[in-house]
């Protein structure tokens, strides 16, 4: 519900954007018949809420006038008729209108939600999680403001205005005329106050603004406040902002009451207005007390709705900043599909999937001169080169930083690599369809994320076929043994981030995850985190479960790891610059001799 | 009637808002004299209205003609527009003032509470009350006094009134009153439970959305995306479902609302009708009667809304009370010691010190002497920072475990032991001012001399001057945007200048080379003297001019000595000594 005069840290900004609006109207295009069937009950409420004075003024010329009582009971009975017929049609309305409002919020939220899916992962990476969860929340929220108290409820306001004037107009012509005197004040005041009111808004926001980084910083640095013994200077900075933040609020009461006040006095004076004019007309029988009456009804029904425009007017421009922010959203480049010559992923099925149902299995994974950069010139890896056989265990090993993990995002094509090129089987993986790509290779996340739900939700994340593996994949790496002792084994609640289970416990939630998609190539980046010699066995026991009879490409920081791994390769600044089993690399006492003793030994 | 709430704040919560309110009672007091006046003369209208069409109807008998009562209603009128602009703003200003006085006091309440305090509270909750409940509870102390004032006057005036033109008509008409107050009241309280419903979901639809966005490599990794859409379809559906749960209640409102002022319409046609015909009424008190019930209806629609509101109003304040309330565990000492000036001695005696239930550190006994050098290692969660913050009491620590000039910190005011203190804390958090601002935080209005000679001393002169304003540049957002090493140096340059007894660096160079740290570092032993030194530091290199070397683990002191000491011990430091030593050479590979 809004009433004049409520303004709180809205946007500060148009009202109307016709660009916005009209990419906004194509939302309404599956509703159109909702939207047609609730515009079409607008002249019928209007014309219900106009009959109502005009009902007491023939009560009142041809009864109450007259003392004529018979046939004011069938007035009374009309009056009755009008008032439900109004109530009525005005729940259909409101309801309608709220629906298709909560209709076209769902339609946004799923098209948003479907968009931020298709997005890349280095979108995540710049983008702060709590401005994608505001754009899906919040911002349409406040659309949804606009549909319940705003754009339509307009169109009926104008509709009432219109037929408000048309009847008086068409009771007494002259005394109309007069009455309207009043408007072109209303309409220059109107303005003026539009205009003070948006460059006092201006200046509450600045200063909320800064009240709010202020405290947010106070909050942030309490420490750094109290050990300097600040208190006292930031209690007085405080208070000159608080201060500034009270005094910028202090003229827009001052204006939106005096708007208030205007609309009201406005209002009166054009019922005296009646009075002076209407009681001549009345003297020379020119007019109807019922009339006059019916007139004085008419004018106060007249400035109602705009008493409350100035609140109007605030959700429009909210919505209007929301949407803009919504449609950039809705902009941004979904750019899953490869900048490679021929981005065509029919191309990429066409090449890869020449043979299904089944595709030919992996036999040679390999990077070729392969240079990448998150940001900028600044190489994360330069001129790389892998070769990986199928069946093969590779372990990658080498200073933090040095780009090892970089190596399995790209094979999984999270990131695009900027030169050289990654091939399976020759195929340059840019010319794979993505899904088929990743459906393949399955990835462990050095931090393993849990989502809230079951275990076995964590394990099959909603898939139908993983599902099927749940507790063969929870046996394979030995998870079953602690999922047992849960009071409600594999249906046990995951809470938010997986907080009530040890990190060992996450690993092997995510190890299971792993196999029950049952991936060809397994890419694993090992959690460096230490963990308890408990946990630590049951990762190790589990990692081989989950490496087992696999092509396997892993990031290693564990002693086990390295052992069991086929093949080494060590990544320094984003070159391979040593390889070999664990015992040649050893005997080399090169960097690999180094890095085993500072991260592997003990 | 506006004591009884369906949910689970009772107005004891707004207890407190008393006191701000008799704060402010001369301008509520004259907040209701203005609208006193623009009541007084809002009602003079229908009066004027009933003797004009009475002047009308039986000009012989009139005082006046219906053109006189014309211009007496434009200007009562026009008068009660004018007071009314008084009386709204009067009172609206009254609600931002005390909201203006209750931040002032939750700010001043935060800047007591202690370090576990903001352990445990979240940021955006904390900035949330802020916001969003001092709005709740301002809209109720402006806007809802307002119209509460307003209705009491207009009720008592308007009904007053009608009953002297007719008190059995009044009676009737003022029937749907109640009644519509009841339904509104029912409806609001239904609509704040489902509203509460539909919040929940709105939190279970955005951390949907928040676990979304965060797991994107593993949805990616799994392509798991058309499931993440079909579930959150559902949970928007289960959303949208609360929300249309609402709208069919908010549909109720608008039409009760119009139609209880139909309604007592209705029954003034009628049965005001037949008195006018039976002679009982004149045409005029019959006009003027419809113009009370009129006056009447938008205060009883907004009663219903009040009473919303104060739900909301106590809610909120309930959480405004959390902090207003809060008690830091941290004070002041009751019987202060009486010290001039710090020395420097530190002693640890036994030290223990436990967060939640997990000790900490444990039993941790140490001598620093005033003009002593103390280096601190250990691994990652061994205790090295929280030793550093319990010596300057930013947690709270028992009696008789950490003694400075042989005097228990806990009996010393918290003023002196912090102004004695240069801290340099591992997260060298700066504020969005001047750099020259941030240098000068612990000594304010410091000479620029003595800004410029902080920062020389951490080698940050040099990054100042290309900044384009120097020292005046805004640091943060609208300014500068300092890397790592510049953000630590300035922490450095902030500590220095406060010209502390006891120096405490908690791993202060992190972010720059083994090199460059031990420049920056070299530079100090002048800047030294005779100050107690307290150095953390992952890179030995670091603590290389040491009297005496601690090795934490697991919140015990496992090794201690000076650095040729420890490296004969071949223990634990030893063992960190060579892993250094392997990181530069495979740093230099």
């Amino acid at each position: 519900m809004h009433f004049g005069g409520l303004y709180e840290d809205e946007i500060v900004g148009k009202a109307y954007d016709r660009r916005l609006m009209g990419r906004f109207f194509r939302y309404l295009r599956p509703y159109r018949w909702m939207v047609a069937g609730t515009l079409s009950l607008l002249p019928f409420i209007a014309a219900s809420k106009l009959a109502q004075p005009y009902l007491l003024k023939v009560a009142i010329d041809n009864h109450l006038v007259n003392g004529q009582m018979a046939g004011l009971p069938l007035l009374a009975l009309y009056f009755f008729l009008l008032l439900l017929a109004d109530s009525l049609l005005t729940y259909v309305e409101v309801y309608f209108l709220q629906l298709m409002g909560q209709r076209i919020m769902q339609d946004l939220r799923m098209e948003l939600f479907a968009h931020v899916q298709r997005l890349p992962a280095p979108f995540f990476d710049r983008t702060p999680t709590g401005s994608l969860v505001t754009r899906l929340t919040s911002d349409v929220e406040v659309l949804g403001e606009m549909f319940t108290a705003g754009i339509i409820t307009v169109v009926g306001d104008i509709l009432v205005l219109v037929g408000i004037v048309g009847i008086m107009l068409w009771m007494n012509l002259k005394l109309s005329l007069v009455t309207f005197s009043v408007l072109p004040v209303l309409v220059w005041v109107a303005f003026t106050f539009r205009r003070r009111m948006r460059e006092a808004f201006r200046e509450v926001r600045s200063r909320l603004a800064n009240l709010n980084s202020f405290l947010a910083e106070s909050i942030g640095g309490i420490a750094v406040v109290q050990l300097f013994n600040r208190e006292a200077t930031e209690r007085r900075e405080f208070t000159r902002l608080n201060a500034a933040y009270r005094d910028a609020n202090l003229p827009v009461i001052t204006w939106d009451a005096s708007l208030y006040a205007l609309v009201e006095a406005l209002s009166s004076v054009a019922v005296g207005l009646i009075v002076w004019y209407g009681g001549g007309e009345i003297v020379q029988g020119a007019l109807s007390f019922g009339a006059l009456v019916a007139f004085i009804q008419y004018i106060e029904k007249f400035f109602s709705p705009i008493r409350d425009l100035s609140a109007k007017y605030s959700i429009m421009q909210g919505a209007m900043a929301s949407l803009e922010r919504i449609f950039h959203l809705l902009d941004t480049e979904t750019a899953e599909s490869p900048p490679s010559p021929q981005p065509s992923p029919t191309k990429g099925e066409g090449a890869f999937l020449s043979t299904p149902p089944s595709p030919s299995p992996i036999e040679t994974i390999e990077f070729k001169d392969v240079w990448f950069a998150y940001q900028g010139d600044d190489y994360v890896l330069k001129g790389f080169n892998l070769r990986l056989q199928r069946g093969e265990k590779l372990a990658l090993v080498g200073e933090t930083g040095g780009g090892k993990t970089t190596v399995t995002r790209l094979l999984s094509r999270l990131y695009e690599l900027n030169r050289g090129s990654i091939t399976f089987n020759g195929v340059d993986i840019r010319d794979i369809h993505l899904q088929e790509l990743r459906r393949r290779i399955g990835v462990v996340l050095q931090e393993p994320y849990l989502f809230t739900g079951s275990i076995e939700y964590n394990i099959s994340l909603g898939d139908e076929a993983a599902r099927q593996r749940v507790e063969e994949a929870a046996a394979v790496v030995g998870a079953n043994r602690f999922i047992k002792n849960l009071p409600n084994g594999l249906n046990e609640e995951v809470r938010e981030r997986g907080g009530n289970f040890s990190a060992g416990e996450r690993q092997l939630i995510s190890f299971a995850r792993a196999v029950a998609f049952d991936p060809e190539v397994l890419v694993l980046d090992e959690a460096t985190a230490s963990v308890d010699t408990t946990s630590e066995r049951l990762i190790q026991e589990g990692l081989r479960g989950l490496m087992a009879g696999r092509t396997s490409l892993v990031v290693a920081h564990r002693l086990s790891t390295i052992q069991d791994a086929d093949r080494i390769v060590v990544i320094h600044k984003g070159e391979k610059v040593e390889e070999g089993s664990h015992q040649e690399l050893l005997a080399k006492k090169g960097l690999y001799y180094r890095l085993y003793q500072l991260q592997f030994k003990d | 009637m506006f004591c009884q709430f369906t949910e689970g704040y009772s107005i004891s919560e707004l207890s407190i808002l008393y006191r701000y309110m008799l704060s402010c009672r001369r301008t509520y007091l004259l907040g209701a004299l203005w609208l006193i006046g623009t009541n007084g003369f809002a009602l003079l209208i229908p009066w004027l209205l009933k003797l004009a069409v009475e002047s009308l109807q039986y000009p012989a008998r009139a005082l006046h003609s219906s053109a006189w009562y014309a211009a007496l209603i434009i200007m009562a009128a026009l008068a009660q527009g004018g007071v009314r602009i008084f009386s709204r703003t009067t009172l609206l200003h009254a609600g931002r003032r005390i909201e203006y006085q209750i931040r002032e006091d939750l700010y001043a309440k935060l800047l007591t509470l202690d370090l576990p305090w903001f352990d445990r509270e979240r940021t955006g909750d904390i900035l949330s009350r802020f916001s969003n409940d001092l709005t709740n509870v301002r809209m109720l102390l402006g806007f809802g006094m307002l119209n509460i004032i307003n209705t009491v006057i207009v009720y008592l005036a308007t009904l007053y009134l009608m009953a002297r033109i007719n008190p059995s008509l009044t009676l009737y008409a003022v029937i749907p009153f109640p009644i519509m107050i009841l339904l509104v009241k029912r409806i609001s309280s239904s609509m704040f439970r489902r509203s509460k419903r539909a919040q929940e979901e709105l939190a279970r639809l955005s951390s949907h959305v928040e676990e979304n966005v965060s797991a994107a490599t593993v949805i990616k990794a799994y392509c798991r995306e058309e499931s993440q859409i079909e579930s959150f379809r559902e949970i928007s559906a289960r959303y949208f479902d609360c929300n249309m749960g609402m709208a069919r209640l908010r549909g109720l409102m608008i039409p009760i609302m119009a139609s209880t002022g139909g309604a007592g319409t209705l029954i003034v046609l009628f049965m005001g009708g037949s008195r006018v015909i039976s002679g009982a009424m004149t045409l005029g008190d019959f006009v003027a009667f419809n113009g009370y019930l009129a006056m009447l209806i938008w205060p009883t629609i907004i009663m219903g809304w009040i009473l919303n509101l104060m739900q909301r109003g106590a809610a909120s304040m309930s959480r405004l009370n959390h902090v207003l309330k809060a008690n830091a565990t941290l004070t002041e000492p009751s019987q202060p010691a009486m010290i001039q000036k710090i020395a420097g001695d530190i002693e640890l005696r036994n030290l223990s010190f436990s967060y939640n239930s997990e000790p900490l550190l444990k039993g941790i006994s140490l001598r620093v002497k005033r003009g002593m050098r103390l280096g601190i290692v250990g691994p990652v969660g061994s205790g090295k920072s929280t030793l550093m913050r319990v010596i300057a009491r930013l947690y709270p620590i028992g009696e008789g475990m950490i003694f400075i000039d042989g005097v228990d910190i806990n009996r010393m005011p918290l003023r002196t032991l912090r102004d004695a203190i240069g801290f340099v804390p591992q997260d060298s958090f700066l504020f969005s001012r001047t750099i020259a601002d941030n240098i000068a935080y612990g000594k304010e209005g410091a000479e620029a001399g003595k800004i410029e000679a902080a920062a020389r001393l951490a080698s940050l002169e040099r990054d100042v001057q290309r900044f384009p304003n120097g020292y005046e540049t805004l640091v943060g957002e609208r300014g500068v945007t300092l890397s790592g090493g510049q953000k630590q140096r300035t922490a450095i340059a902030r500590a220095l200048l406060k010209d502390p007894t006891i120096l405490i660096l908690d791993d202060p160079l992190s972010a720059v080379d083994t090199k460059t740290e031990e420049e920056i570092l070299a530079g100090f032993s002048d800047y030294y003297g005779d100050r107690t030194v307290l150095i953390v530091s992952h890179r030995l290199s670091t603590l290389r001019g040491c009297d005496l070397i601690i090795v934490l683990g697991n919140g015990r002191i496992v090794e201690q000595g000076a650095h040729e000491e420890l490296l004969a011990l071949n223990g634990q430091y030893a063992a960190i000594h060579r892993e250094q030593q392997l990181r530069a050479e495979i740093e230099g590979y």
